[in-house]
Formats: C-alpha cells, structure tokens, sequence
C-alpha cells in the first residue's frame, strides 16, 4: 500500500524509461562496435577477447555516469544497477563486438 | 599437445576484398531496402466511423479514471464513477447495439481485423523471402571453402553447420565458411539498421520474432475476436471496486512541500 502511494506521488512514465533504455542502448551498441574493431586490432583470443568486452563496457559504463547521467542515476533509472547493466549482454551489443571483431582480426593476421 | 597448436592456413588477402565485404555491402542494403518495402506495403489504417471511435474511447476513458482514481479529489472521483458504471451498464457507448448477445465477430468477416492479419502476413514475407534468397545465392557462389578464422574457440558441435562445403576432420571449428560470415552480420547489423533506419525499423528480424511470440500485445483490446459489451461490464465492475479505497494524493502534500526545504 504504501508502495503504490509512493509511485501515484512520483509516477514512473513508460515513455521516459524506453526513451532512457533507448538512449543506453545506443550508446552501447556503437561503443561496442569500436570495442570489437580494438580488440581485432590487438589480435585478442578468446577469453581475452570478451575480458576486453567486458572491460569496455564498464569503462562506457562509467563515462556514461558522468558525462550522461550527469553523476545521478537514480534520477534516471529505477535501481542503482539499471546503467551498468542494461544490454551489456543483449544481443546487439555482443553481436556488435563478435562482428567487429572477427572482421578486423582476419584483416589484420592476414 | 603438438596437435593443439593453431593451424595456420595462408589466405590471399583478395578473399577479403571479393567476399567478406560484398556479403557484408548485400545484407546491408538489402536490410535497407526491406525496411522500405515494408513501410510501403503497409496499408494506410482506416477510418473508422464515428461510433466505432466512441465506444473505443470511452472504454479507455473507464480504464484511466480507474487507474489514476488518486488525482482527483473524492467527490470528482465518485461523480464520474457513478456516471461511467451507469453508462457501461446501459450499452450507452455501444456501436451496434443490437449484437449484444452475438458472438464476436470472426477475424475473417469483419475488415478491421483482416487489415491486421495482412499486415503481419506481409510483415512476415518481407522477412522471409530476403533471407532465403540470400542464402541461396551464399550457398551458390561462395561455398566449399574456409573463408576466415574465428577469434573463440567453439565446440565440436558447431563444425558441421559452420563449415558447411569442407568435409575434413581434423580442421579447427575455428575455421569457418562464409555461411557463418552470414549468421554473424545477420545478428550483428541490427545495431547498424538501428543507426541508418532509425528505431522500429522492420529490417529488425529479432523484434519481429519477439513481437510473434506476444500474441497478446498486438491484437490490443479492440482486436477481432472480442466482446465490446463484455467488456464494458467487466470494467463497471473494476471502477465499482476500486472506489472503495480512495487516497487523495494531494492530503499530507504540505507536509511534503515543507520537507524539499
């Protein structure tokens, strides 16, 4: 009861959360992509490979929480977790990163 | 261990340039050129008459005062209430009032569902008939030979449906043929349509599987197959029961005002 109190005085509107995820989402698709191009460039394995991915995202993460969020995530998403973690292994974002990456790995080796 | 060492096979660097980016350059701009297709087949919705338009709103209207019952102070709130309840009761929004006891019209007979059911047939073909073709064509023209090298390692499993025209045992899954070159853009330019097409493109193949698999969200509430009268009894009963409870979200707002400060 007291939870439904709390979302009919600070509603949470369906348009500005898919326009945030959206936003996210973007941002890592593309920052994905350039990952995968540096990490075929770098002539990563396997493992280390996806370690970068891994990696990547978090500092994507981070550059997004000061420079897009703007310090506050709670402002703009519903739990603390939702900006490191949203689509950082949905499929377009990993699938830009392996198609990238498998391009710019045979191109370089040769 | 001599065996797992990595097995190097010396490529022209031509195969790049004659293969990898021509497959890449087709998928794109046939993505393209579906999500085009796609907006131009669709047929423009159609008006509907008045009372068809009536009925609609005025369902939604009863499912709004229901959920946002807290916004108004309690006599607004009750007035309404008790004006929609008698109103869904009489059948007032109805649009043919004599089909109350009929059943629901069937998707095929009534137009505004046939519309629907096209759209997603057509949405379907578009989808389907590029995919096959350029399948097709990869399967003529560049197949029998590994075409590049995977930078992970997979399992034994993947072997027969990655490297489809070579037929050797000992070869790395990790050599591919140009078939897997297709799945990975397949998956991979979605992100890029993204880009190019703007969102909701149709050149989206997951969307629209994912949209296949929620029947539910796209047929909507006015959908083919439904009961307008039964549905206007259900929500009279809805908005009888929510007005028991009404917390007025404005009582303890000063207090709240005070507290920013």
């Amino acid at each position: 009861m007291l939870d439904e109190r709390k979302l009919a005085i600070d509603p949470v509107v369906p348009e500005n959360v898919a326009h945030n995820t959206r936003i996210v989402t973007d941002i890592r698709s593309l920052t994905s992509s350039v990952c995968g191009i540096a990490a075929g460039i770098l002539g990563l394995e396997s493992y280390a490979g996806f370690v970068f991915y891994l990696v990547g995202s978090v500092f994507v993460s981070m550059l997004m929480l000061f420079l897009v969020a703007d310090g506050k995530p709670g402002k703009y998403f519903q739990s603390g977790i939702d900006l490191w973690t949203t689509e950082v292994f949905g499929t377009s974002s990993v699938a830009s990163f392996v198609l990238m990456w498998t391009l710019v790995y045979n191109l370089v080796r040769a | 261990m001599t065996e797992e060492a990595s097995q190097m096979i010396l490529r022209d660097p031509q195969l790049f340039y004659w293969i990898l980016f021509p497959i890449t350059i087709v998928m794109i701009v046939t993505g393209v050129l579906r999500h085009y297709a796609t907006v131009l087949m669709q047929s423009d919705p159609q008006r509907q008459d008045l009372k068809a338009i009536r009925e609609q709103r005025n369902l939604l209207r009863g499912v709004n005062v229901r959920s946002n019952h807290d916004q108004i102070p309690y006599q607004s709130f009750n007035a309404r209430k008790t004006s929609l309840v008698a109103e869904f009761k009489r059948g007032a929004y109805l649009k043919d009032p004599d089909s109350v006891g009929k059943p629901a019209a069937n998707p095929m007979t009534d137009p505004a569902g046939m519309d629907q059911m096209m759209n997603m047939m057509k949405g379907n073909m578009a989808m389907i008939i590029p995919q096959t073709l350029i399948m097709g064509w990869i399967n003529a023209f560049f197949s029998g030979f590994v075409i590049m090298k995977l930078p992970f390692p997979l399992t034994i499993r993947f072997k027969s449906m990655l490297q489809s025209g070579v037929a050797t045992r000992d070869l790395d899954v990790r050599w591919v043929s140009s078939l897997s070159w297709y799945f990975l853009n397949l998956f991979g330019l979605r992100s890029v349509f993204n880009f190019i097409l703007g969102n909701d493109n149709s050149a989206d193949q997951m969307a629209a599987q994912m949209q296949q698999m929620n029947p539910a969200g796209g047929a909507g509430m006015f959908g083919p197959g439904q009961d307008p009268n039964k549905m206007f009894l259900a929500e009279a009963e809805n908005l009888e029961v929510v007005g028991g409870q009404h917390d007025w979200i404005l009582h303890g707002v000063e207090t709240r005002v005070l507290d920013l400060y």
